[in-house]
């Protein structure tokens, strides 16, 4: 394992594979870190199907849909380290020092570029104002797809959907087919957030009603959850009071939202938009804190997956790039004549076609020949009739046609004329 | 009686005859009815006013909705039966565990019984953490003396059971534009109380704390004001008395007493009927009911519900670095709390709160929104960058309260083997280790008197506790050692504190038991954080199935009935039968 | 008559006007040539692909997500939910291997993870 990656991509969920096949596609070193044991994220527990559709034209599940980024990179140079958590991250001149706790111990990496695929985290039944009390039974709708899909254990018998997120709708289907009765779902706003073809797939086929306009007020329980209330909400999505009725269930499945997760981001001095509540990028997903990438559902929540390959693939591509954009300089030498002379390099990715070049003699001296040469060609030949330490002199070197290379810069010499 | 006579006029002109009080042995009890709760609270605290004698025990009939029964545990068995500790300590909060943990300084056989099935499951665990250097305290009360001897003990006592604390003061801001050197003329009344206390104008002010509201003037700085983890104190009092040799059952809960001549001789539990020569009365709001199953019956306990909201680290930083209040004139008078603040916690988030409300709920742990909107509208002038969004979780805790508003820390009034620690209310976590030491040595008296002799010291007795490694906060070279030692502690499993596999193990290892979800939580703090255990809380339901050998159906969040999930999937589908 | 339908098969979900005029099907509101294949099945042999999960004998693993290799009758759905519930799974199947043939001839169940190869 080498200390130093182009590319460190934080996240090995659909944005982090595809930007990790991305960058290393361009010849970059590159790492991928992931902090749980297996890769693909959150699509290890989407068993439903419908991944892929724009990407492919097929409708593979969650699983298989992973399966084709983690096999590309498995053939691809990236390296992968699972089980592997970001604990700090400092920038240190043009790189980054990553500290990672592996069960291997405390690893020190450094980076020039980031790519931040952190994807993003469910709202809590806190972070909706849920009131009332805190019995088991309250899930968001992530955390009861790991219980069912990856243990294969029941979350709930009878239950209450809060939100109408496409999460919630597929969960609703899934439990409902695993034998749980789904009583309803409940959305606050007037239209459900969720897609059209899961309202249709997930919710008509199985007759499970769907509420708009309605929230859910209060749980009960001590120990675990035995009822909710729910009630209708006007325009500013407030309950009407008078509307609540009490409906009997075991479980409460929150499909409230997500936030992109930024935490890290954040510790970088990355900035925000209030909006996405993901960090303000360009073209290239790169962030304003330069160096810095993020896509995926860590930049704004997507709808689709194949949008997250594919501004995974963009960023990763896009921070390979930045990695590989070394800046490459040709050295301003002078002889023995000269006190100095600025700039004392050129730097060759902006291409300059001219350089303003100020100098002074170390000694008085009559009438000499300036000469500016690169690799044995003169590039230009000025005549000063004398030169005093005191009196900067400037000249404009042409470079159009220079064959100017980091191992053969311009060399400027004095020649005394009589 | 003259004061008896004044009291039942100022009742009657009060409550219009619907309640009066009536003179008992020791004590003075209020009969009558009413539909009002407030108006009980009321009558309570007047009569506590007026009263010369022991206590004030409420005995009006409240007409209104009749509230919950306590809540008991289910498990029956024997495993009790026939114990005859030294003492018995009924109440497992931070007040029960420190008495317990003094008490095994001693050479004692020493038995703690907890209804809930943890320690620190209710007030001890419901509050805001706070170690007060005790403002609004009347000098002369018990509280006043426990406070001030609890906080200067805070430090050596967190340093040996290992428990966090900080003490980096509190900051009492006042909005109006008066000169600050008004506050001046405060200071020989805080040297009065033995309150350290220092002015800090303006500038000084917003130089330490610059996320303070614009509006305010001036402060005074209460250095000795601190925090710590109230239930990881507990936890920590309980298991240092376990390695000491106390005894401790959990879901266990004293469910009746026998008395003889005035001493208690049997305690019935759901676990078998103990005899104790001495008891401990640390039960909470249960005190009262204690109380009165061991004759002595001379106080009661009004609940006071209090709602704290805990926002996000990640905010902490620009609002308050430390504990900030503001003085909030005219507002608050007569309310039972300085009316909430903004603490900094012992681990860095920011709690907003508490309020106070009176109910005659005991154990309703629920939570309201017209709380927090109160609560966040108060505490915007303090800062005015305080969000509701800013939330990751709240929740309420119900205070002990006394009618006297003062703590009960004495031997019994009518009956000889009982101490009560009771109506401990704040500051009772900034009190807890001087209480527990002073019960312990009541305890410890009485058994002395008993027998006519001396208990000898518990020559084995270490008061150090090493506590669960908290690998985020370990420097980078003890972490790496840690994890060389045992790879656990390299795999982060809640990623929003970052606690390791490792630290979730270990909460399962500790002397005192812990099986539950919230229990892991409570000592590593996995699922505290911002995604509230939505990521984490399959992982640790999964590591107390292996570590307890127990099927993930049987784990539970918390008490009995709290199981998080029912069993395999399709285990409905194959009852339904054999087609396909 | 006139029946209203969410074309599920892609995520677009086009609203369906569908029309019955005699034998024939007059279908708007799809935006492309699938909506009016989808209406035609719905209205007549409506099917659904189905993707669940099946115990393993593996503790570390213990459900295997899988799905049915194409697309099934709607009504046939609970019947082959209670055949998966019977099944479990004692080797270590990759992404794309067959689980179990459901019976009659209605294909096979196959698995969509490499997961139990993992562990």
């Amino acid at each position: 394992m080498q200390a130093y990656y182009d590319v460190i991509v934080i996240g090995a969920g659909p944005a982090g594979l595809a930007a990790a096949i991305a960058a290393a596609k361009t010849g970059a070193s590159v790492l991928l870190a992931e902090r749980e044991k297996r890769l693909g994220g959150i699509l290890k527990q989407c068993v439903h199907d419908g991944f892929g559709l724009v990407r492919y034209e097929e409708k593979l599940s969650g699983p298989e849909y992973a399966q084709r980024f983690i096999d590309a990179l498995r053939a691809s140079t990236a390296e992968v380290l699972t089980q592997a958590f970001v604990t700090k991250i400092e920038k240190n001149g043009g790189r980054f020092r990553l500290a990672l706790t592996t069960a291997r111990g405390m690893l020190r990496l450094e980076a020039k570029a980031l790519v931040f695929a952190t994807g993003c985290r469910e709202r809590s039944a806190r972070q909706i104002a849920l009131h009332g009390t805190r019995p088991a039974g309250v899930f968001t709708a992530g955390t009861a797809q790991y219980y069912t899909n990856v243990l294969g254990q029941m979350p709930a018998r009878r239950c209450v959907i809060l939100g109408s997120g496409d999460i919630g709708l597929i969960m609703a289907r899934r439990l409902t087919l695993e034998g749980a009765r789904v009583l309803g779902v409940y959305e606050a706003k007037p239209v459900p957030s969720g897609l059209p073809r899961n309202i249709a797939q997930c919710l008509r086929d199985f007759d499970i009603p769907l509420h708009v306009s309605h929230t859910v007020t209060r749980v009960f329980g001590r120990e675990r959850l035995e009822a909710v209330e729910v009630a209708q909400v006007d325009d500013n999505m407030r309950p009407i009071s008078g509307t609540g009725r009490k409906i009997d269930c075991d479980a409460l499945i929150l499909s409230v939202g997500l936030i992109p997760e930024n935490e890290l981001a954040e510790g970088l001095g990355v900035t925000l938009d209030p909006v996405t509540q993901g960090p303000i990028c360009d073209q290239n997903g790169q962030t304003e804190t330069d160096g810095v990438f993020a896509c995926g559902n860590a930049v704004h929540v997507n709808d689709l997956v194949d949008y997250v390959s594919e501004s995974g693939e963009n960023a990763g591509a896009a921070a390979a790039r930045y990695a590989a954009r070394e800046r490459r300089f040709a050295l301003v030498k002078t002889d023995a004549q000269f006190l100095y002379a600025v700039p004392q390099r050129i730097d060759l990715a902006a291409q300059p076609e001219a350089v303003t070049v100020y100098f002074r003699t170390r000694e008085e001296r009559g009438k000499t020949r300036l000469r500016v040469c690169c690799n044995g060609q003169v590039l230009l030949q000025k005549t000063f009739r004398q030169l005093r330490p005191p009196e900067m002199e400037r000249v404009v070197l042409p470079l159009k046609g220079a064959a100017l290379q980091p191992s053969h810069g311009i060399e400027l010499t004095m020649e005394g004329l009589l | 009686m003259a004061g008896i006579q004044k009291l039942n006029r100022l009742l009657a002109k009060e409550f219009g005859g619907r309640i009066s009080a009536v003179p008992e042995r020791g004590h003075l009890a209020l009969r009558g009815e009413s539909a009002d709760w407030g108006e009980i609270v009321r009558a309570g605290h007047l009569a506590a006013k007026h009263n010369k004698s022991a206590g004030v025990v409420n005995d009006v009939h409240f007409t209104g909705q009749a509230s919950a029964p306590t809540r008991l545990p289910c498990e029956t068995d024997c495993s009790l039966e026939g114990a005859s500790p030294d003492v018995l300590v009924i109440g497992g909060g931070v007040v029960g565990c420190a008495v317990a943990r003094e008490l095994s300084r001693s050479r004692l056989d020493i038995l703690l019984v907890e209804k809930e099935c943890d320690v620190a499951l209710h007030a001890s665990s419901r509050n805001d953490g706070m170690i007060h250097p005790g403002l609004d305290i009347r000098k002369g009360s018990q509280k006043y003396d426990y406070n001030k001897r609890g906080n200067r003990m805070f430090g050596k006592t967190c340093a040996a059971l290992g428990v966090d604390f900080t003490q980096n003061g509190q900051y009492l801001c006042f909005p109006k534009k008066m000169p600050f050197f008004v506050l001046y003329l405060s200071l020989p009344y805080w040297k009065w109380m033995g309150i350290p206390a220092k002015v800090l104008s303006r500038r000084q002010l917003f130089a330490r704390e610059p996320g303070l509201h614009p509006a305010l003037h001036c402060a005074l700085y209460f250095p000795s004001a601190g925090s710590v983890c109230p239930y990881g104190l507990t936890i920590a009092y309980a298991e240092n008395a376990i390695e000491n040799g106390a005894a401790l059952s959990l879901s266990t809960a004293a469910t009746g007493m026998e008395l003889r001549d005035g001493r208690i001789t049997a305690v019935h539990t759901n676990r078998g009927t103990v005899h104790p020569r001495v008891v401990v009365n640390a039960a909470g709001v249960f005190s009262e009911e204690i109380a009165a199953m061991a004759g002595d019956r001379f106080f009661s306990i009004h609940p006071r519900r209090g709602t704290n909201s805990i926002c996000d680290k990640k905010v902490s930083d620009r609002i308050a670095r430390n504990h900030c209040s503001t003085l909030l004139t005219g507002s608050s008078k007569g309310a039972h709390t300085k009316g909430g603040g903004v603490i900094r916690t012992v681990h860095d988030n920011l709690l907003i709160g508490p309020n106070a409300e009176e109910s005659p709920e005991k154990e309703d742990f629920s939570t309201r929104r017209e709380s927090i909107d109160a609560i966040f509208a108060k505490q915007a002038k303090t800062s005015e960058k305080l969000r509701q969004g800013q939330i990751i979780t709240y929740f309420t805790g119900i205070r002990a309260a006394t009618f006297e508003e003062d703590f009960v820390v004495r031997p019994g009034l009518y009956t000889e083997n009982i101490i009560h620690c009771a109506g401990i209310q704040s500051p009772g976590l900034t009190a807890a280790p001087a209480l527990g030491v002073a019960v312990a040595k009541m305890a410890v008296q009485a058994l002395e008197a008993q027998s006519g002799e001396t208990v000898q010291p518990n020559a084995a007795f270490n008061p150090v506790r090493a506590p669960i490694p908290s690998c985020a906060r370990l420097d980078d070279a003890a972490r790496e050692a840690l994890i060389r030692e045992n790879p656990d502690y390299g795999v982060i499993l809640c990623r929003c504190e970052e606690i390791s596999r490792g630290e979730i193990l270990a909460a399962l290892r500790r002397p005192l038991p812990c099986g539950t979800v919230d229990g892991v939580k409570r000592r590593v703090r996995a699922g505290m954080g911002r995604c509230q255990g939505g990521f984490c809380g399959p992982q640790v339901a999964q590591l107390i199935a292996q570590e307890k050998g127990i099927p993930l159906a049987r784990v539970r969040k918390s008490g009995e009935g709290s199981e998080l999930l029912f069993g395999e999937t399709k285990a409905a589908l194959r009852e339904e039968g054999e087609d396909a | 008559m006139s029946i209203e339908l969410i074309c599920i098969t892609c995520p677009a979900g086009c609203a369906l006007q569908v029309e019955q005029e005699g034998g024939a099907l007059r279908v708007r509101g799809n935006a492309c040539k699938r909506g009016l294949a989808f209406a035609q099945a719905e209205l007549t042999h409506p099917t659904r692909s189905l993707t669940s999960t099946v115990r393993t004998s593996f503790a570390q693993a213990p459900a295997l997500p899988v799905r049915s290799d194409r697309e099934l009758p709607k009504g046939r759905i609970p019947a082959v939910m209670r055949f998966l519930a019977r099944i479990t799974v004692e080797e270590r199947l990759g992404c794309g291997d067959v689980v179990a043939a459901l019976p009659g001839g209605e294909g096979n169940i196959i698995a969509t993870s490499d997961l139990l190869k993992e562990i």
